[in-house]
């Protein structure tokens, strides 16, 4: 059967189809809490070589890390490990990885008697152990503190689960049980897209289907050179800022410099600064996927996100920068604040030239609080909560209130459901008036959102950003207001929480979060 | 006397079909317009079209587009709320995400449907089990009440954390607004179901459109003869009284999708098909919904205008590519939609202008489509016409007309068999072994290119498949749904609480029928899952007391059908939804005339494959009768649509009047 260019979209839905079906079954069959309210997961298609084909259910920073997970992980196991039936798991960050609870479940897909492509289904695992529960460990210092780091593991093969191994991974997570349902609903669904691409091999051929896997990759590749050769020629130079170090120290840089030639880019992440102390760290993975989500959003977002679209894009990160820090480093909040750091120094790279296809700053943090316990059966329950803020301001409109901005696009948890499973009470949820920055066009404004504490003793962790540096304004428009953190204490007491830290938190305590306006866009009138 | 007519409407945003059935007489049809200014108006039309006057009728049933549109172009009625303090800016914070993930440029978000001006805050406190944290201070609902009064609001909506698990806080605020306030939207009464923006903006919503349906509805009921029944198609359908639907106005914002579905559930239901997908291809649109063992899938969670609407609603998956809608190559590849042609220029085999090609210009071009008919009685076809549309994109591809067109058919399934897996694989259902039932303007021609496509063993395009959605209102039955949250475990299940539980809510739903000389059928789903879980599956309660032990089986026997595994582990109920039905015996088929095998009144060249065209016959659907076979390549033709029997397969005529595809000569 031939390639016609008819079939190539057939096969081309059919592909995306297998891919949303994955997403689908973990959705509604896994236990996290954030993968049920947040849809902290994502689903893809590799080609043999680990090239992603197709994407389910976006978070984008997953999808750019997925990109490279299946080749990293090909370069640990041979492919002649593989068999049909089996189910590996891993979450090395260095193996194409993000951060240790993204546990990724990679089934080799098998057509014709021989290894034709992977499913990939990742999921944010709600513990994965480590010093503190919900395995966001602000205060550590090596990665090992961060959780069980788990190689390349078979745990499931044609001949059924390996009892032992599964054993042993779950017995290093808080709520083996809950761990073990997201286990099983990641294999659900490789094996849903198994079955799938296994109808799909039958009916096209597999060469077929490798044809055309191969083809969207050049199309995309194809669209975006396209897009880059849209952009401003030469050479685009920009910075942000991360809060601190981790600690508490200084803040720490981002520097890029980005050539534009040609249909190509190069990202040199030069005068970036070294690893840092604290969990702020991130992979060269995930720089790519910021880099990658950024020129889609700025140059081309309707290009079909496959591993074709990277292959304009060079990526120069200095070893030992905080995008490329040494093993032993911890990185746990790395994949969702540093990468949203990248975003932020390319669009101030673009804003001078292209302002007006740019959004102001944003909330481009994953404003995370978790706040962990035992309940009255000993078992532990962790309730996470992202923070929305004010979107930046567009040439054109005010920024949105109260959203998810760039890499991240979590829903919030209602508080109805919190208070029915959770020992804290929602007390406000409140937009934060006056908080957008000022401009020709407003920045969004941010939430409030107050958390009373209703057991005898909660952990909390923040992993919140955009608390000292503001999001910034473009154009000549206003910063908005920056993230703050407080916890009242029953005795009348008010303390400002740091953005990466652990506390106790006692019955009766209230914690607030202010989340931030996004900037504003060009100067104010009159 | 009344008569004894039984008249169905499907009023649409431009034109209104009419079905009108008689024990004794021949079904009449008619299409006319819809008169958006005069409702009576345009169903004193529809009916004298059919041929009838007000007193001919028996019952009138119809669905419209009425509430849909308010909600679609913003027209709602301003609303003031009361929430508890705290929440009153829910309405405009929602969830925190974005529907684009990558796309900066987007719209800005429509304005809250409650501006800040007219949102009130409320003291006092329950908790998710209804116990009550603060209690409601002295005249707080007094003050609150007051204040969204002096907005001059013509409708109020009371939304309070954990209304669903105690009302008395809202009956509170309620017994200050009665008899003042001229629209009142109950958050427990519209949505009982925890999660506060989704129930928030149910609510809020509710009361917005409330005056709209209260007096739509009075309108009719006077312009009516008082011996004429009536009802008003609901989203999840079946038919309301026009009292309930005036409560629920929300309720009726599907109507209009839900009555084809109805229809198409009838048909499952007097041919025994155990499992039906729809197929509704339009010009612009294509919907597909599942029905099982006759009846409609229903979702709880359904959205409208970039909404939450959270309303039972027949579960329908709409995608914008229908016949009308334009085939582009981009940087994405060949896609189809959602851009249309619209109704003008239209496609550009409609010789009106239109010059980039369709889904409908392949169709033409291949021939399948009979160049002396004119569409609706006035367009002329013209082939040529799309053959040139259809020429710069072949000549960019590096291709010939027929197999660019024959490609673009193949493309529009694969978009479609996508829809219908995903409506298939959120149920668990294997969607494959199901039937397809045809309709819409576009529904016919495809289906059986898209039955191929996804597996599919039968089509089945339906009589009167051009009034089909005007069919369901007269053959759906009488149904309330009622849906709320209820947060029972394992451990300690108190068997008590649900059955009262259940038996309060049958009884809600029950109440909200009208009398009939039999009772109703109740059918009831537990929404349950394992701890942990994010979605509850809708598990089917069996009839009778319920134990701990028949729960987890029937949560352990549904997710194992939907997932393939199952944990013998905590689980919890979350929610109750209760059907009440009124079951209608269908009408006896028509006695089917007696007619001999058909001949073909043409028969034009058509092209399956590249190469040379295949003459292929075409046959009047009116010649068709059974027990004669019509094997493909064939294309028949009814008034609206046309049907196209590709190559290997057949077409036999069923009693009904029906006509079943499927392979095998």
């Amino acid at each position: 059967m031939s390639l016609d260019p008819f079939r190539l979209e057939v096969l081309r839905h059919a592909l995306s189809g297998i891919a949303e079906e994955m997403s689908h079954v973990v959705m509604r069959a896994a236990r996290s809490p954030l993968l049920r309210e947040a849809g902290d997961l994502s689903s893809a298609l590799t080609d043999a070589a680990g090239g992603l084909v197709a994407q389910g259910r976006d978070i984008p920073v997953h999808l750019g890390v997925m990109a490279f997970t299946v080749g990293a992980f090909l370069a640990r196991v041979p492919a002649e490990r593989l068999r049909p039936g089996d189910v590996w798991f891993t979450n090395l960050p260095e193996l194409g990885g993000n951060h240790l609870p993204d546990v990724k479940a990679i089934r080799p897909l098998f057509a014709e008697g021989r290894l034709l492509a992977f499913a990939v289904s990742l999921a944010h695992w709600a513990d994965i152990g480590g010093a503190w529960p919900g395995s966001y460990v602000a205060e550590a210092r090596e990665a090992l503190q961060e959780g069980l780091r788990i190689p390349p593991l078979r745990l499931f093969s044609a001949e059924g689960p390996d009892r032992e191994k599964i054993a042993l991974v779950l017995a290093n997570t808080r709520g083996p049980e809950e761990r073990e349902g997201d286990m099983l609903a990641q294999v659900a669904a490789t094996r849903a897209a198994e079955a799938r691409f296994a109808a799909l091999c039958a009916e096209h051929g597999a060469a077929t289907v490798e044809a055309a896997m191969a083809a969207l990759h050049d199309r995309s590749e194809a669209a975006m050179r396209e897009a880059l050769a849209g952009l401003p020629q030469g050479v685009h130079e920009g910075e942000d800022w991360l809060d601190d170090d981790g600690p508490g120290g200084a803040p720490a840089r981002i520097h890029v410099r980005i050539a534009l030639e040609g249909g190509e880019a190069l990202f040199d992440f030069a005068g970036t600064d070294a690893a840092l102390a604290g969990p702020l760290n991130t992979t060269p993975s995930v720089a790519a996927a910021a880099v990658y989500y950024a020129m889609k959003a700025i140059a081309g977002p309707e290009i079909p996100p496959n591993a074709g679209c990277y292959r304009p894009l060079r990526l120069a990160i200095p070893p030992g920068s905080l995008l490329d820090p040494p093993p032993e480093k911890p990185l746990v909040g790395g994949n969702h604040e540093t990468s949203q750091r990248v975003v932020d120094a390319i669009f101030r790279a673009f804003a001078p030239s292209i302002p007006e296809r740019l959004s102001a700053g944003g909330p481009t943090t994953s404003g995370l609080l978790i706040f962990g316990g035992r309940d009255a059966a000993g078992a532990w329950k962790t309730l996470y909560e992202p923070h929305g803020g004010g979107e930046g301001a567009r040439s054109g409109r005010h920024g949105a209130a109260a959203t998810r901005v760039h890499l991240t696009n979590t829903n919030n948890t209602p508080a109805e459901v919190i208070e029915a499973e959770f020992p804290v009470r929602i007390e406000r949820m409140a937009l934060r008036r006056g908080s957008g920055g000022e401009g020709r066009w407003r920045g969004g404004e941010g939430v409030v959102r107050d958390y009373r504490v209703l057991a005898e003793e909660l952990s909390l962790t923040t992993m919140v950003e955009r608390r000292l540096v503001p999001p910034w304004g473009l154009a000549g428009g206003q910063a908005g207001a920056p993230f703050r953190i407080e916890l009242h204490r029953p005795d009348g007491t008010v303390e400002e929480l740091r953005g990466k830290e652990n506390r106790r938190l006692r019955r009766g305590d209230l914690v607030r979060i202010m989340t931030s306006g996004g900037g504003g866009y060009g100067p104010a009138e009159g | 006397m009344s008569g004894r007519w039984r008249v169905g409407m499907d009023m649409g945003g431009t034109f209104t079909d009419v079905i009108a059935l008689h024990p004794e007489e021949a079904p009449r049809t008619a299409k006319t317009p819809t008169r958006a200014d005069d409702p009576v108006a345009g169903i004193m039309a529809a009916l004298a079209a059919v041929g009838l006057a007000p007193e001919e009728v028996e019952e009138l049933a119809h669905g419209t587009t009425r509430i849909t549109n308010a909600l679609v172009e913003g027209r709602l009625a301003p609303v003031a709320l009361i929430a508890t303090a705290g929440f009153e800016d829910i309405v405009e914070i929602g969830r925190q995400s974005r529907r684009d993930l990558y796309r900066l440029a987007v719209p800005p978000k429509p304005p809250a449907p409650v501006p800040r001006e007219r949102r009130f805050a409320l003291p006092g406190r329950l908790a998710h089990d209804g116990t009550e944290l603060a209690p409601l201070p002295e005249g707080a609902a007094e003050a609150a009440a007051e204040a969204a009064l002096a907005t001059g609001a013509e409708a109020i909506a009371v939304c309070l954390l954990h209304a669903y698990a105690n009302p008395a806080h809202e009956q509170a605020v309620a017994a200050r607004l009665a008899g003042r306030a001229r629209h009142l939207a109950l958050s427990h009464r519209i949505n009982p179901e925890a999660r506060e923006y989704e129930r928030t903006l149910t609510t809020v919503l509710s009361a917005a459109v409330m005056p709209l349906a209260a007096d739509y509805l009075a309108e009719l009921r006077a312009g009516l003869p008082p011996a004429v029944r009536l009802s008003v198609m609901h989203s999840a359908g079946g038919l309301a009284r026009p009292e309930e639907a005036a409560a629920r106005p929300l309720a009726m914002a599907l109507s209009g999708p839900a009555a084809g579905v109805a229809a198409a559930a009838a048909v499952a239901r007097s041919l025994g098909e155990p499992a039906l997908l729809t197929f509704d291809m339009g010009g612009t649109t294509t919907d597909v919904a599942l029905v099982l063992e006759g009846r409609p899938e229903v979702t709880a969670d359904a959205r409208l205008a970039d909404h939450p609407l959270r309303q039972p609603m027949v579960a329908i998956e709409s995608i914008g590519a229908g016949g009308g809608s334009l085939v582009r190559l981009g940087p994405a590849g060949l896609s189809i939609g959602p851009q249309s042609a619209g109704a003008d220029p239209g496609p550009a085999c409609y010789g009106r202008g239109g010059r980039e090609p369709t889904v409908c210009d392949a169709h033409a071009a291949l021939g399948y489509l009979n160049p002396r008919r004119r569409l609706g009685g006035r367009i002329a076809l013209d082939p040529e016409a799309a053959r040139a549309a259809l020429a710069p994109l072949a000549a960019r591809l590096g291709l010939g007309v027929v197999e660019t067109a024959l490609g673009v058919l193949r493309v529009a399934d694969a978009t479609m068999a996508r829809a219908l897996n995903r409506i298939t694989v959120e149920r668990g259902v294997d969607g494959r072994g199901a039937a397809l039932l045809a309709y819409g303007g576009m529904g016919p021609m495809h289906a059986a290119g898209l039955a191929r496509a996804y597996g599919l063993a039968r089509v089945i395009v339906p009589a009167a498949s051009s009034a089909f959605s005007a069919l369901g209102c007269v053959a759906a039955e009488t149904s309330a749904l009622r849906q709320r949250t209820l947060r029972l475990d394992a451990a300690g299940f108190d068997a008590e609480a649900f059955a009262a539980a259940r038996a309060a809510l049958a009884a809600e739903a029950a109440a909200a029928l009208p009398a009939g000389p039999a009772g109703p059928r109740i059918e009831e789903v537990a929404l349950m899952r394992y701890r942990g879980q994010s979605q509850p599956l809708e598990t089917p309660l069996p009839p009778g007391r319920c134990d701990g032990a028949a729960l987890a089986a029937a949560l352990r026997a549904r997710h194992l059908a939907v997932f393939g595994f199952a944990l013998g582990e905590a689980w919890e109920v979350l929610g109750l939804r209760v059907t009440a039905r009124l079951p209608r015996t269908p009408p006896p088929p028509p006695p089917a005339e007696a007619l001999g095998p058909p001949e073909p009144f043409a028969v034009d060249p058509c092209w399956f494959a590249p190469g040379p065209p295949t003459p292929t016959p075409r046959y009047a659907r009116a010649a068709l009768a059974p027990p004669h076979r019509i094997a493909g390549p064939a294309v028949i033709e009814d008034e609206w649509s046309t049907i196209l029997v590709p190559e290997g397969w057949a077409a036999t005529p069923e009693a009904h009047g029906h006509l079943r595809l499927e392979p095998g000569a």
